[in-house]
């Protein structure tokens, strides 16, 4: 018998409001807590419920996550591949035109003197014209100018593998301090285009990343519709027992959350794996070059930072599915 | 408790389904409607759900105006009520206990006080043996049982009930009246739509009438005093 307890007079009501405010406010936050854990677990459940249609999901997810990350780890690979070799540079030094045969001696003389220096190698603006010539094709227009307008340089190759940069330009420094020395620079020219070969390869990434990722927010979104729909009734009666909106969305933002974490989990082990393996290669093929480069895996920064991105689109993707769809259920 | 105030109900396209309706149901009283298909019964029980909006006049629940209650105010609005319908509306994929649970449920019930008042309600209409079961495994009256658990368990003021009885042989309607008796006995309002006359005739309740969305007899006014 439900018994007597269910009159309910207005005083009996405020007093028992007021007693329930001193003393559950600690109960209602642990209530709520255990709301949101008993939710998390029911959407799980769900998915665990239809391991097909989770698994293909998830997958699907996975692999559009795992594109752009490959590609993203792939860019940041090549950046650091290049400042590694930054430091095995030749130096190229630019003399003045006026300089003499004696003084380029002198100059070969003071430049081998220099602890830091390995080999020098002199070209004359003769050789210069003639190897540009060579390589450009520019032949007849060049044999029309009546003075050679290439300086005579010095090619220099420093002592050790690999300075540190500020090794590098303190060496650079003290060939320019060379008198008739007009500019010295570290060659970089192939650097450079590794350079820019990077900023493509990232603006690559950050469009393949955007479309891939409106993609995840489209697989997401039509799966909580699926779901919104096969529970049409039940989110029609919680709403007629007093559920609010956000009690009806949460169960549907919580399952578009786990799928986006478990889709980036599986990126995360598909570029894990995949690095792993080409790693092994890499490293033996740089071995044979005598070079220390290592490929560099995603790291757990990386996957951390990749789950957490799949978590976001996850939890945008249902929160826009549930905000279309949410609104075509009956009642308000 | 509730107040209908020339209230009128016009369908978007369709003609009035409720048309200057004027009531008053006093608290703590148990009141059948009845009439026609058509005639506007469960049209008034949304009013009163708040499923669907009057398209004039006043509807006054313990003195507030609810026309104007913002949407955001209708999911608290709703745990005052209990209902009860026709085709009970349980969860199929939920045990009867997860049925009864969820007005608590939804208003953030701490779990030890869900049980405790799940099993009160479902004691209430002698079903306490099959909280563990699924609604599929239980008779026509037994989930109509289980349904008006879930109307009380969260202790309405005011449980509404649209055809409670309506597939159900004259026996076991006759114990889901009764039942709904006991909750007036104990305070509660209710309002029950029905077509089942003879049943009702034999309560000795207030009856109102509903014909072509008006009020054409109303057996509380000429019968009770209030
Ligand atoms: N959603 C709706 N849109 C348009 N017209 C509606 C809608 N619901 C009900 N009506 C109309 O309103 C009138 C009253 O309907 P209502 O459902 O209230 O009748 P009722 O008394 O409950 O009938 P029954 O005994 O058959 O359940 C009917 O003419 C019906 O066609
Ligand atoms: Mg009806």
């Amino acid at each position: 018998m439900m018994g007597v307890s269910m009159v309910q007079s207005s005083d009996t009501r405020s007093r028992r409001g007021g007693a329930g405010i001193k003393v559950g406010l600690i109960a209602g936050i642990r209530s709520a807590c255990g709301h949101h854990l008993h939710t998390i677990q029911d959407s799980f459940n769900r998915l665990a419920k239809e391991p097909l249609q989770t698994i293909m999901t998830t997958s699907v997810i996975a692999i559009a996550l795992s594109l752009p990350a490959t590609l993203f780890v792939t860019v940041d690979n090549a950046r650091q591949l290049g400042s590694s070799f930054e430091s095995f540079s030749q130096i190229t030094a630019y003399l003045a035109s006026d300089t003499s045969s004696k003084q380029v001696a002198t100059i070969k003389q003071q430049l081998e003197a220099i602890p830091e220096v390995k080999s020098v190698v002199y070209i004359s603006p003769d050789q210069a014209l003639e190897e540009f010539v060579h390589s450009s094709g520019f032949g007849s227009a060049l044999g029309s100018l009546e003075a050679n307008p290439l300086p005579p340089v010095f090619i220099i190759t420093p002592k050790a593998e690999s300075p540190m940069p500020d090794q590098a330009s303190q060496l650079v420094n003290k060939i320019k301090l060379i008198t008739q020395v007009e500019d010295a620079q570290l060659d970089m020219l192939w650097l450079q285009r590794l350079q820019s070969l990077t900023q493509i390869g990232q603006k690559i990434v950050l469009a393949l990343g955007a479309v891939l990722g409106m993609g995840v927010l489209v697989i997401i979104g039509n799966s909580i519709r699926l779901a919104i729909h096969s529970r049409r009734q039940e989110i029609t009666v919680v709403k007629l027992v007093g559920g609010t909106d956000a009690y009806v969305r949460r169960p549907f933002l919580y399952s578009g959350l786990l799928m986006g974490l478990m889709g980036a989990m599986g990126a995360s082990l598909i570029l894990v794996l995949g690095f792993w393996w080409l790693g092994a290669s890499i490293t033996h093929l740089s071995e044979l070059y005598g070079s220390q480069y290592r490929l560099n895996g995603p790291g757990l920064q990386g996957c951390m930072l990749l789950v957490a991105t799949g978590g976001v689109l996850g939890l945008c993707g249902s929160w826009l599915a549930v905000g279309r769809h949410l609104k075509g259920i009956k009642p308000k | 408790m509730i107040y209908f105030d020339n209230l009128s109900k016009r369908y978007p396209g369709g003609d009035e389904a409720l048309s200057n309706i004027n009531l008053q149901i006093n608290a703590g009283e148990l009141a059948f409607l009845t009439g026609h298909s058509g005639a506007g019964k469960s049209t008034l029980l949304k009013l009163l759900m708040l499923l669907e909006r009057p398209s004039a006049g006043t509807l006054l629940i313990n003195g507030k105006n609810i026309n104007r209650l913002a949407n955001s105010k209708i999911p608290s609005y709703r745990r005052q009520l209990g209902v009860v319908f026709q085709d009970h509306q349980l969860l199929m994929d939920r045990s009867v206990f997860d049925n009864v649970a969820l007005p608590l449920q939804v208003a953030g019930q701490p779990r030890k006080e869900i049980g405790r008042r799940v099993r009160a309600a479902l004691d209430g209409v002698g079903l306490l043996s099959k909280e563990r079961h699924s609604p599929m495994m239980l008779s026509g009256g037994e989930q109509q049982r289980v349904g008006i658990a879930r109307a009380v368990v969260h202790k309405p003021r005011i449980l509404l009930a649209d055809e409670p009885t309506g597939n159900l042989d004259p026996a076991l309607s006759a114990e889901i009246m009764a039942l709904f008796r006991r909750f007036q006995d104990v305070g509660v309002t209710v309002l029950i739509a029905t077509h089942d006359i003879d049943l009702i005739n034999r309560m000795k309740n207030r009856i109102i009438r509903l014909h072509q969305g008006m009020v054409v007899d109303d057996g509380g006014i000429d019968g009770s005093i209030f």
